[in-house]
């Protein structure tokens, strides 16, 4: 795109998040041009680097994917806060950046002197976003946990299962996967008023509190309507048919009916069954009555329309000779759903988005290669920038890989006293 | 000018403030814009004449159906100033051409290719004001084999690999009731939009296209399934009440309370170097069986890997002890203990509880046309020195038509009468 510059270029970010939420905010802007130095300890290791995938499966502080794919394009840098100058080189570090990201229980960073008011003494420009779950105050600030866990606390548990079954949740750490949008939204806006105004300011950042704010008209159900949101299931209280439904090659195909032309489309596709111009099932309050019959014939129609990739295109009518009739693999089925203007997609495995030919078409998957991994997968930004696009420029760093560009380069640091800090353990 | 409208409230100490939003988007970005403009952007929202279809979609408050009703509407376009226009008439897409000129960002969600019929491609946009960043969030995104497949929530989370994650293997995948393929499309669509503001003022001013697919917003949400396909060749699926990483089950994570449900990390925090401060409350309450043996005190703090007989014995012992007691009191002794639990919240509890209310997260937003005070979600972050503002009750339909037409396409009250005559307004 030659002629323009990368937003970020020639803003430097001392990243010292930890885990999900903070790095994935920080990957935002390495991914787009700034110099993002992640400082980690070896003494202390981020939680990432111990948690797989593993390469080989064989556990090691430089072989996590999961630590790999939040910390694409970023340098690393390791310091041991509890060395007598751990401290002192991470404000040294900090007073060449522009940005600190930081996600540790409250009081954290203040305990080692590298609070906001400590940070930007001197300086009015310093953006810096913390990022714990709970915020820097109230009764539960202290309290620890992941976001398999906040996800209880912030209601996806409670809107994730199926009716009078248990609040099974996401399966994931689901807000790691929420919020961080929401810090990035708040911290590039923070720097763009530094960017017009020269004015920096402190964030404080509550996974908790961003992650209410997905719940859509969840909240306003009760606060207006007096009516608690219930899990649903497949189901939605605005559509029928709206469901997912097994097909005969092991994947599952969903479909929704949100408009009258979305269910004549589903009729059209089905071949109108005699079921469907039934009276009850004419307009969509009366559907929204008649799901679970709804359920039942479009499993019936999809686990009979489908067949495993292997098996024949079409067969024969069983008693009626001469008679074929097509069977579809799910990705047929859904094409073929779609073609009629139907909704429809297929509940697509780890796997399946590998080859998704959409998800190739946008290059959401960028491969790395990486000293100890190899090549390997990361996510990237769900939009494309027409004229400054993201760039993936290199893998994960491995810990403290860039020391000596930022001990000595950056810091100015002479050869003898850094062997001298490394000898003493402050790089630990 | 006459009647001026009581919303949105001014904010002119957002870090977006001075930046104007053209929203034509429906529920894939709505919340974006309304975000911008809790950040002190000018937001305005383009409705045909006989009002948005979004004001159609439920809940309704009270359940009474209204285009002022929709609790949908309330939630996603709260603070914005409402204007109307028929982009299917030349003279509405004029109008639009002219507020263009004056804005910084436009959010619509057209689907791919049909953008120009309503003069809203990046062309026409780009051609009125060559600084203008366009957001388009499709299902796909704008180009590719499936940018033309029509797609719900349901098929953004099917499709962008989330829903594989959800459900256990009795009843297969499941969605999340609260639709997560929009608020992530949303949330991510804002996102590029500030990331193309910024890159504007280092640019001289060139505003670009913004291409945001659905789909790929909610393949970020895959947490690291993606990896473990990547490096160990094994598709993660819905744990139920399990966990599950890397691709192995490594534990329950959710159990039942007296009244309700609970969720807790690695075994209640007792497979941890500190387990013994929660084996001792479970013994303190009779209820740690032989945990409390030294024995099987060593295999947990040591973190050694369990056999599933072990792990069922463990997980057995915690489902007895959590459904004695009720949820607050599990989570807040555990926590004082260091175990990572929290409990599983409704949205009544949500509002309820003592975390957000005591750092005052809520805000009561005033409906002065029905004569009532709701209270919505608050500040998703606390900016220091540009705070995040709530603006609001969302709009009537074209409240806002002569302070807008007025200010920003300088029509005279008999141009806006025209214009509204020939059914453009």
């Amino acid at each position: 795109m030659g002629d323009y510059k990368k937003p970020f270029e020639g803003l430097r970010v001392a990243d010292f998040s930890w885990v999900g939420v903070g790095p994935t905010v920080a990957k935002y802007l390495a991914d787009h041009g700034a110099e993002v130095i992640r400082i980690e300890s070896t003494t202390y290791p981020e939680a990432l680097r111990r948690v797989g995938p593993f390469v080989d499966d064989t556990p090691g502080m430089d072989n996590s994917g999961y630590f790999a794919n939040f910390n694409s394009s970023k340098l690393g840098c390791s310091i041991n806060f509890k060395h007598p100058e751990g401290p002192q080189l991470a404000r040294d570090l900090v007073a060449k950046c522009d940005v600190v990201t930081e996600s540790y229980t409250p009081g954290t960073m203040a305990r080692f002197g590298l609070s906001y008011e400590e940070l930007s003494e001197g300086r009015d420009d310093l953006v810096m976003v913390s990022m714990p779950l709970y915020g820097q105050t109230g009764p539960w600030a202290q309290y620890a946990g992941f976001g398999h866990i906040l996800q209880a606390a912030s209601g996806y548990n409670h809107l994730t299962g199926w009716p009078d079954g248990q609040p099974i949740g996401t399966g994931i750490a689901y807000t790691d996967f929420l919020v961080p949008h929401i810090g990035a939204i708040a911290l590039v806006a923070a720097l763009d008023y530094r960017r017009r105004t020269g004015k920096g300011q402190y964030i404080d950042f509550s996974q908790f509190e961003a992650a209410v704010q997905g719940l859509w008209t969840g909240v306003l159900e009760w606060t207006a309507n007096g009516r608690e949101m219930e899990r649903m299931g497949n189901r939605d209280p605005d559509a029928a048919p709206h469901g997912c439904y097994e097909c005969r090659d092991g994947r599952w195909l969903v479909l929704a009916c949100f408009t009258e032309d979305e269910w004549t489309s589903l009729k059209a596709a089905m071949g109108r069954p005699d079921w469907c111009d039934l009276e009850r099932m004419r307009r969509k309050w009366q559907r929204l009555n008649e799901q679970k019959e709804i359920d039942r014939h479009l499993s019936n129609w999809v686990w009979d329309m489908t067949r495993k990739p292997e098996d024949p295109e079409e067969t024969e009518v069983e008693g009626a000779e001469g008679v074929r009739i097509r069977k579809y693999t799910s990705i047929e089925m859904m094409e073929r759903l779609q073609s009629f203007g139907v909704p429809a997609g297929v509940v697509q495995t780890p796997e399946d988005m590998q080859r998704d030919p959409q998800m190739q078409h946008r290059g959401h998957y960028w491969k790395l290669q990486h000293p100890v991994m190899g090549l390997r997968t990361y996510d990237s930004p769900a939009f494309l920038l027409s004229k400054t696009p993201a760039e993936l420029t290199k893998a994960a760093p491995l810990l403290g890989e860039d020391n000596e560009y930022v001990f000595n380069e950056l810091l100015g640091m002479d050869q003898e006293r850094f062997v001298e800090l490394l000898a003493a353990g402050a790089f630990e | 000018m006459t009647n001026e409208p009581p919303v949105p409230y001014p904010h002119p100490g957002g870090p977006l403030t001075g930046y104007r939003v053209l929203d034509f988007a429906d529920e894939k970005g709505q919340l974006c814009a309304r975000v911008l403009g809790e950040l002190g952007a000018d937001v305005i929202k383009v409705e045909p004449r006989g009002g948005d279809p979004t004001r159609e979609y439920g809940p309704f408050f009270r359940d009474e159906e209204g285009p002022l009703t929709s609790l949908y509407w309330w939630a996603m376009n709260a603070g914005k100033r409402s204007i109307t226009c028929e982009l299917r008439l030349e003279g509405g897409r004029d109008l639009v051409r002219q507020l263009v000129a004056s804005s910084d960002i436009v959010v619509e969600t057209c689907a791919p290719g049909t953008a120009a019929e309503r003069g809203l491609d990046y062309e026409s946009l780009s051609a009125a004001n060559p600084g203008v960043v366009v957001v388009s969030v499709t299902p796909f995104g704008q180009t590719g084999p499936y940018a033309h497949y029509r797609a719900t929530d349901i098929v953004g989370s099917a499709m962008g690999g989330h829903m594989h994650l959800n459900g256990d293997e009795e009843n297969g995948p499941v969605r999340t009731t609260v639709p997560q393929a929009y608020a992530q499309a949303n949330f991510q669509a804002a996102v590029g939009a500030v990331v193309a503001i910024y890159a504007r003022g280092v640019n001289d001013g060139v505003g670009q296209h913004v291409d945001v697919s659905m789909q790929e917003a909610m393949s970020n949400a895959m947490d690291h399934a993606q990896q473990t396909w990547d490096i160990r060749g094994i598709n993660s699926r819905g744990p139920g009440i399990y966990r599950e990483r890397a691709g192995e089950r490594v534990g329950r994570y959710l159990y039942e309370a007296a009244d309700g449900w609970v969720t807790a990390l690695a075994n209640g925090g007792m497979s941890n170097p500190k387990g013994n401060a929660i084996i001792d409350w479970l013994e303190e309450h009779g209820a740690a069986r032989d945990l409390a043996n030294d024995n099987w005190r060593l295999k947990l703090t040591s973190v050694e890997p369990l056999t599933d007989e072990e792990r069922a014995y463990v997980e057995e012992t915690l489902e007895l002890f959590c459904r004695q007691h009720p949820k607050d009191w599990l989570v807040r002794e555990a926590q004082a203990r260091g175990g990572g639990w929290a409990p599983v919240y409704s949205p009544r509890e949500i509002v309820e509880c003592d975390q957000l209310r005591e750092r005052d997260y809520w805000v009561s937003v005033h409906h002065e046309d029905l004569g009532e005070s709701f209270i919505y979600p608050g500040a998703p972050f606390s900016l220091s020195g540009t705070p995040w503002k709530q603006r609001g009750r969302a709009p009537h339909i074209g409240e806002h038509n002569e302070q807008v037409y007025g200010e920003l396409a300088a029509l005279s009250d008999a141009e806006l009468k025209r214009l509204k005559m020939k059914m453009v307004v």
